[in-house]
């Protein structure tokens, strides 16, 4: 009999092994979320069947192909419009919306802006791997400049997007920056933020070798894993400010933001009492 | 039911409520916007929702969240934003899920006169989004059709898991009309089937020998999958030949195989008519005054308006008007369902009146034209 | 039976809110048919404004919705009247607000002028329900539609505190008409 790994009541193990490249940083990711889903199961404070996960299109998004809750593999961009239209006919449901840099911060940028405004009631893991893996190797609004792509083969020129930056300005609850080079720290925050109402936003550093290693000179996984290691730093609560997004300078990983202001479903749901008590 | 004197905007949201909408998600555009604040103002009272999202992308996408959470959800927009919406037509085409796009075309392209009429989107309405599918398409030509047709396009959502368009233009979106309201109990409503399976069992994409597979929504405990991907009946991706004929073709069945059923029109002095003038939406009440003024002249002229533009039912077509010697297909555009029917009415002579108009060609411009071929 | 309806005015003299109302009283308080549609100016005040009404006792004698030889027309400037004469066949009933329209072109029509704005504002006290004491003649008159019809209507559509001086200034002339 083989034996089992610990997460398997939560996969759909027919579908595994994953479509993943070897040294893909997406297992550690998948890994940790199910953990810290698992504790919060296992704790009462979240119901199995309210769990469903939401990606768009990309290497992260097929994420939401593995988890055996619900889930959708929806449109490129388009995971977090479609878990917010679930959450509000269904505000019991945890919606956790996975997706890479390209699917959050590029083609669904302005629903991640209007969605951080909203302080939207879902857990949105943007891993950031810096590139368009794949589809082979072109730009991410997330690529560090001068860096080449296949589609900036003389170095990108254009500045990075910090959404840790954008998240705490537009007022997520929760914003945190981790790193798959740092498991425990990464199922820690996912941990806090399934228990968040309003928006909960974690960038994930994540390493793809097969694209973006390859590119920088780092093929290898271990050796990419080891170099994006070397350039993050773990700080109990970091200030916005020291949220740089720099591959030069490096990353500093930690819980940004920690608030609890209203979310939009207690915001909308206190529209609707007053909808019902206008005497409608 | 009661008499009220509406719009058919206003027509399509109060249909819209009866039929059973419980999530509207959009974003101003004219002409439909009073859709929006009529259903903002009202459908929070009866336990819906209403939510204005950050463009027509999010509204569609958030419907098509919202349809997977059990709730009846709709969109409504004009060409601009359905130009937007495509991408997730398809999504929703795919995903089988029941959604109504209410489409209130208006001059175009591009922003073209924005508070003004015209049918330039007949087609983009079902072969717009990609994939190369259809989508039924139902087309009123008054305030009274647009209620009715509402109701029709939510119960055929629900029946075939498939998006509808409900396909006005901004004269009857503007155009008061006596509309006979109905409530809950008064109409059929259809509702979408559900598993009959443990979850343990259920797969959700498999019609069980049918062609629409029963639909477990988010929150049940099925796990179901959402998949845009191309899939077996579990919704897993499964990039094969065999998988992809499957699936097209069950989607393509379960709508062309339902046109009979879906088919609706009427026709006036059909009885002994040789010169048939077919139209649809607003130009149809052009089409039928014009068709009035032939009569008047002596010509056996009939009019027929096509309230189900997509899929066309050919036998349904060809049979109504199997008696007439010429058709005359009359629309705001430059001759777009004109070609659909060509290819329907082999045996006949089609010919196209399409006449621009920012509201709805005259009625003695529609007879003029006919005439030449008389 | 098929008939035409045409209501015109500048911006600002209510003629939409006639047209609705009278719209609304056909549709909902008889059995006869009605598609109405109205036509007005970006600018709320003093560009054009009409009201068209097509009536019919059967749905589909309902048919195109724009005015072509209207029947019962009314005009309550001189403006409007002009650029619309021609929408009005011989023979019509046609009502013009004399406080506002001086020319009248030589046709067969059958013409009741009263000086709507100026009764409005010496009878009730605001030329603001003009429209409905004009609306008040036509009804009377022509029959189009039962007094009560209007009368249900106004109360259902008017806010509650403007009901009265409407339903005072619909009433003005509706005797004179039948008489």
């Amino acid at each position: 009999m083989a034996v089992g790994h610990p997460l398997d009541p939560y996969l759909r193990v027919d579908r595994i092994p994953t479509m993943w490249c070897p040294g893909c940083g997406l297992g550690v990711v998948l890994g940790t979320l199910l953990r810290a889903v698992d504790r919060r199961i296992r704790e009462g404070q979240l119901k199995r069947e309210n769990v469903a996960f939401v990606g768009g299109i990309g290497c992260t998004a097929r994420m939401s192909l593995y988890p055996l809750f619900d889930s959708a593999h929806v449109a490129h961009g388009r995971a977090i419009p479609f878990a917010l239209g679930v959450k509000i006919v269904k505000p019991e449901m945890k919606m956790i919306v996975v997706g890479g840099d390209g699917d959050i911060a590029a083609i669904g940028g302005n629903h991640v802006l209007h969605a951080l405004r909203r302080n939207a009631d879902l857990l949105v893991v943007m891993v950031n791997n810096m590139v368009y893996g794949m589809t082979g190797g072109q730009l991410a609004p997330t690529t560090p400049r001068g860096l080449y792509t296949t589609t900036t083969p003389y170095g990108n020129p254009e500045k990075e997007i910090n959404m840790v930056r954008l998240a705490a300005a537009l007022g997520a609850n929760y914003v945190a920056r981790g790193s798959t080079t740092h498991p425990q720290l990464l199922e820690q925050m996912f941990y806090k933020a399934l228990a968040k109402r309003g928006m909960a936003f974690v960038e994930v550093l994540s390493t793809c070798p097969e694209i973006f290693g390859r590119h920088i000179g780092f093929r290898n996984p271990a050796d990419l894993y080891l170099e994006l290691r070397k350039r993050v730093v773990v700080k109990a609560r970091p200030s916005v400010e020291e949220s740089d997004y720099s591959w030069e300078k490096g990353f500093v990983l930690g819980e940004y933001v920690d608030r609890d202001e209203p979310g939009y479903i207690d915001v909308y749901s206190e529209y609707l009492s007053r909808v019902l008590g206008s005497g409608g | 039911m009661r008499y009220e004197y509406i719009t058919g905007n206003t027509a399509i949201a109060k249909a819209s409520i009866t039929a059973g909408l419980k999530f509207y998600a959009g974003y101003p555009i004219t002409p439909t916007s009073d859709i929006f604040e009529y259903l903002a103002r009202e459908l929070p009272k009866r336990g819906g929702h209403v939510v204005q999202f950050e463009d027509e992308i999010a509204s569609i996408n958030a419907a098509v969240g919202a349809s997977w959470a059990c709730a009846k959800s709709m969109t409504a927009t004009s060409g601009p934003g359905f130009s937007l919406m495509l991408e997730t037509l398809s999504l929703a085409v795919i995903t089988e899920t029941p959604l109504v796009v209410a489409y209130v075309m208006r001059t175009g392209p591009s922003t073209g006169v924005p508070t003004r009429s015209g049918q330039y989107d007949v087609l983009q309405a079902t072969y717009g989004f990609h994939g190369g599918l259809v989508i039924p398409v139902l087309a009123p030509s008054t305030p009274q059709e647009a209620y009715d047709l509402t109701v029709r396009a939510f119960n055929v959502s629900e029946e075939l898991r498939t998006p509808v368009v409900l396909l006005s233009d901004a004269v009857v979106a503007h155009t008061y009309g006596k509309v006979a309201v109905r409530e809950r109990g008064e109409v059929e409503v259809v509702d979408r089937g559900k598993p009959s399976v443990s979850p343990e069992a259920y797969r959700p994409y498999d019609p069980l020998g049918g062609l629409v597979p029963p639909m477990a929504c988010f929150g049940e405990g099925y796990n179901v999958l959402v998949e845009s991907l191309t899939h077996d009946e579990r919704g897993y991706y499964a990039p094969r030949t065999d998988i992809q004929r499957r699936l097209m073709w069950r989607l393509y069945r379960k709508v062309v195989e339902s046109s009979e059923k879906l088919f609706d029109y009427s026709a006036t002095h059909l009885d002994g008519c040789e010169h048939a003038l077919v139209s649809y939406g607003s130009t149809a009440l052009s089409a039928r005054a014009a068709a009035k003024l032939l009569r008047e002249e002596g010509f056996r002229a009939c009019s027929v308006t096509l309230r189900t533009l997509f899929p066309v039912y050919e036998e349904g077509v060809a049979g109504l008007l199997k008696g007439v010697e010429k058709v005359f297909v009359v629309e705001n555009n430059v001759g777009l369902y004109f070609r659909e029917l060509r290819g329907v009415l082999r045996d006949k002579e089609v010919v196209s009146v399409p006449l621009i108009d920012l509201d709805m060609p005259l009625p003695q411009e529609v007879a003029g034209v006919v005439k030449k071929w008389l | 039976m098929r008939l035409e309806i045409l209501i015109a005015g500048r911006g600002g003299q209510g003629i939409l809110f006639l047209g609705h109302v009278l719209g609304k009283a056909i549709a909902e308080h008889t059995s006869l048919h009605v598609l109405g549609s109205e036509t007005y100016a970006a600018e709320t005040r003093g560009g054009d404004s009409r009201v068209d009404l097509v009536v019919a006792d059967r749905e589909e004698e309902a048919d195109f919705i724009k005015v072509m030889r209207a029947d019962i027309a009314l005009f309550m400037h001189q403006l409007q009247l002009d650029a619309y004469k021609d929408l009005v066949r011989d023979g019509a009933v046609v009502f013009l607000d004399s406080s506002n329209v001086t020319d009248v072109p030589q046709r067969s029509w059958r013409v009741y002028a009263e000086p709507y704005t100026d009764i409005a504002e010496r009878e009730v006290g605001t030329s603001r329900v003009a429209n409905m004491v004009a609306l008040g003649h036509l009804v009377g008159v022509t029959s189009v539609v039962p007094p009560e019809a209007i009368e249900s209507a106004i109360r259902e559509v008017v806010a509650r505190e403007w009901v009265d001086v409407n339903l005072r200034a619909f009433r003005h002339l509706l005797r004179k008409g039948s008489a």
